[in-house]
């Protein structure tokens, strides 16, 4: 074998193993699609659905449909959600956006102290913050069950089965995004800002005015990386938001796959319905959450 | 320090949040949480020094952001600490003070009065109960107006409402509700738990749906803590590390309290066997998880990182786009969707393995089975992010070694295992102990993908594949006996393992000599 040839074998090796990993990989999304718009509530199992129907994409859009009840006399009764699923999209969003956006105002500010101002203890509330951000917020649910309930015998939008009370508890999720937002800010030479502080600019303005408009790459990644950890947080929304139509998206997908009974179906559409988009804006910003990433984010 | 010259916006602008705050704190001092009122009260006056005195200036940025760490990070670990050294449970759920007034509320009829009622509906929504003595219909009595909310049990931890003699001819106002109508509307409910007070001071209460009797209260408390029981003269005594009172023979009496009862949960981790077993078990399952998960991910995806780092490789993007996939989906849709792919009949794994194989595995009922399921599904969700980390890493080796070794006559095998491995690894190690600390406390993946099932036998609530941290949420929101105390004794030796693990990473990075 020539040389030419060794490479031209481990050429089409090389794509042979990434198209058949692919394969595996790919094949769930397309058993969801045809899940979802196959009739009848089916646990994904086919590539492609025997019956096209469009019930299940019209119960997560909250649009009523004929179901067949009894199909020897052709009896149909009319299928309308009390709450269109697609509701708990768009909750998760708002609580996901709302809360991403408070993790960067906290994250930065506090990011900048640790960055540029020098003060007592601060490698180690630095160390701490990032020891103590390791203990699994699932386990802190018995606290947040007691400040909630407190929360909300005064003031009544911020208690329990609020969407601002679990906003508020994510908020305290910041020690990794403050590491990274540092990290970023030490990259940037203190050296414009002092001679701004020369020129007579505060130090607020500084940080504000020159510091920030540089740095919007790191806050864009953590946006995103905070943004998808809470899309996906699940036991805690399932703990404070207790009526349905103030689920999240991972509460009430949840919520279709009950032990006696799996609506697959259901759960598929939603699936689709709500997964394209946020894959779809992930993978637009993928340049940046790449960049993030290495400097040590983990997804949740 | 204010952004436009003389204007004094910082000023205003602290009033603003000031003003509710301290309002807020008046309304929790008012209704009698003082304590949490003072703590407020000391971080409401410590954040207005921050940001009014040019002392505080650094603290600026740091407030808002320690205060949310504070409240939602730290106090539910010092919580929970607290918790721990601690009895409470579903059977140990009250303070010890509403326990005793629930007992001192116990009463039992006395003498052989009964009396017929009827409850008055007032025009302003009240109630006013009507009492007639049955052997001696002028005995009459009528009460206060007061509130009931259909329906709803009271606590019982009202003061006797007063009954004042009705004068003889004299008639009740409102409209009169009969037994059968207050049993229909559902008012007999907070009605069972009220008491009334009698002129001369004797109680009366409902017996039954229909009548009312004069009673007495079961319980007189003694100077020493202890309660004797009038109608037979037994004494119980509160025993504070059972967290419930007890009579002579050592019998619990009444509603259990919370208590302090030191290392006792701790304890119980390492001897109680009901815990001590499964508990090991479990534990020896998450290290055993958590580090085939990392290997795994970290294998594949070093391993298409490598491949996709070929130049010469056409659609090099395009792999690399797909291959993503997996990590922009949200992980909650991925886990149940891969909940329906491995259902043991129906799901298309199954279908697939019976239709090659003939056979197929049990994914849920076989431990083992469950097992490959969970690391299999842990693979899928993880890769892409392994894959991510080390095509950073690869870009940042100088391409000059790679042609070096070609000279030597080397193949791409070799290049790997005495080149790029070794020079990735290093700088590796801090993302990978993370990864392990993220997997060791991945309370998702398991809760979604099986619910800790199969159970483990004679195992209690434990599951085969229940991680420390399942187990923990287990015994704390699951189990029948929701057992508050314990689960927090779990948790700290679970945030110890993990804390540790952290620092250690700490240490590695050697993030802190940056600093």
């Amino acid at each position: 074998m020539t040389a030419h040839q060794k490479v031209l074998a481990r050429k089409v090796g090389a794509h042979a193993f990434l198209i058949c990993f692919l394969i595996l990989i790919l094949v769930p999304f397309v058993m969801v699609i045809s899940a979802s718009l196959r009739q009848g509530n089916f646990a994904p199992s086919r590539l492609l659905p025997d019956k096209v129907s469009l019930d299940h994409w019209k119960f997560v859009l909250g649009i009523p449909y004929q179901e067949v009840v009894n199909p020897a006399t052709g009896e149909t009764r009319t299928v309308k959600p009390s709450t269109p699923p697609l509701l708990w999209f768009w909750n998760s969003i708002k609580v996901s956006v709302t809360a991403s956006a408070g993790i960067i105002f906290l994250s930065g500010t506090a990011a900048y102290a640790f960055a540029r101002l020098r003060f007592k203890f601060r490698s180690t509330t630095l160390s701490a913050l990032l020891i103590l951000q390791m203990f699994p917020m699932v386990l802190s649910l018995v606290a947040f069950y007691v400040i909630l309930d407190f929360a909300g015998q005064y003031v009544k939008w911020l208690g329990l089965n609020t969407q601002p009370g679990l906003i508020m508890i994510y908020l305290g999720g910041i020690s990794n995004y403050i590491w990274m937002i540092k990290g970023y800010f030490e990259t940037i030479p203190a050296s414009m800002e002092e001679s701004a502080r020369i020129d007579g600019a505060s130090q607020f303005q500084t940080f504000i005015r020159i510091l920030l408009p540089m740095s919007l790459p790191i806050f864009a990644v953590v946006f995103i990386l905070s943004f998808i950890s809470y899309m996906s947080e699940y036991p805690v929304a399932s703990v404070v938001l207790q009526s349905s139509d103030n689920w999240t998206l991972a509460v009430g997908a949840n919520s279709f796959l009950y032990e006696q009974e799996k609506l697959w179906g259901r759960f598929s559409a939603l699936a689709v319905l709500s997964g394209v988009p946020i894959t779809v804006v992930f993978l637009l910003c993928q340049r940046f959450v790449i960049g993030g990433l290495t400097s040590g984010g983990v997804k949740e | 320090m204010s952004l436009n010259g003389g204007f004094p916006i910082r000023q205003i602008l602290v009033a603003l949040v000031v003003l509710p705050a301290l309002y807020l704190v008046f309304n929790i001092y008012q209704a009698g949480n003082s304590l949490i009122a003072l703590a407020m009260l000391i971080v409401i006056c410590l954040g207005a020094f921050i940001y009014l005195s040019d002392l505080g200036y650094t603290y600026r940025y740091l407030f808002p952001g320690l205060l949310g760490f504070g409240l939602f990070v730290i106090f539910p670990i010092v919580y929970m600490v607290f918790l721990s050294f601690t009895k409470y449970s579903s059977q140990n759920l009250l303070y010890f003070e509403r326990s005793l007034a629930l007992l001192r509320q116990e009463t039992f009829p006395v003498g052989d009065a009964t009396y017929k009622y009827k409850l008055y509906l007032e025009d302003d929504g009240t109630y006013i109960l009507y009492l007639e003595n049955e052997k001696d219909p002028t005995k009459r009595f009528v009460s206060e107006p007061f509130e009931l909310k259909a329906g709803e049990q009271s606590k019982g931890d009202q003061e006797p409402g007063v009954l004042r003699a009705l004068a003889p001819g004299e008639e009740v106002k409102g409209r009169p509700l009969e037994v059968a109508q207050v049993t229909r509307e559902k008012l007999f409910i907070p009605m069972r738990g009220r008491q009334f007070a009698l002129p001369g001071g004797t109680l009366v209460g409902m017996e039954g749906l229909q009548k009312f009797a004069s009673r007495e209260r079961l319980w007189t408390l003694n100077p020493d803590g202890s309660l004797t029981n009038k109608k037979d003269g037994a004494v119980i005594r509160p025993d504070f590390r059972l967290g419930f009172f007890v009579d002579k023979n050592g019998e619990k009496v009444g509603v259990g309290f919370r208590t302090f009862t030191g290392l006792d949960n701790y304890i119980r981790i390492v001897t109680d066997p009901r815990i001590q077993g499964p508990f090991f078990k479990i534990f020896l399952w998450t290290v055993g998880y958590s580090a085939m998960s990392v290997l795994l991910t970290f294998s594949v995806g070093m391993v298409l990182a490598v491949v996709l780092e070929w130049k010469d490789l056409r659609f090099r993007n395009t792999y690399r786009t797909l291959l993503i996939l997996p990590y922009a989906v949200p992980a909650v849709l991925s886990i149940l969707i891969f909940k329906g792919l491995f259902n043991q009949e129906f799901g298309a794994v199954n279908q697939f393995l019976r239709g090659i194989f003939g056979a197929a595995p049990e994914w849920e009922t076989n431990p083992w089975g469950a097992r490959t399921m969970i690391l299999l599904v842990n693979l899928w969700l993880g890769y892409p992010y392994m894959m991510l980390i080390c095509t950073g890493m690869l870009q940042s080796i100088p391409s000059t070694i790679y042609e070096a070794s070609a000279i030597d006559g080397s193949n791409p095998l070799v290049d790997f295992f005495e080149l790029t491995l070794p020079l990735l690894l290093p700088p590796l190690v801090p993302i990978l102990i993370s990864s392990f600390a993220f997997n060791f406390n991945n309370f998702n993946l398991i809760y979604l993908l099986t619910a800790g099932g199969p159970k483990m036998v004679g195992g209690g609530i434990a599951g085969e594949t229940d991680l420390l941290v399942n187990y923990t949420f287990n015994i704390a929101f699951r189990d029948s006996g929701t057992n508050y105390g314990l689960a927090s004794a779990i948790a700290t030796v679970l945030f110890i393992i993990v804390g540790l693990l952290a620092w250690t990473n700490l240490k590695l990075t050697g993030r802190n000599v940056k600093i």
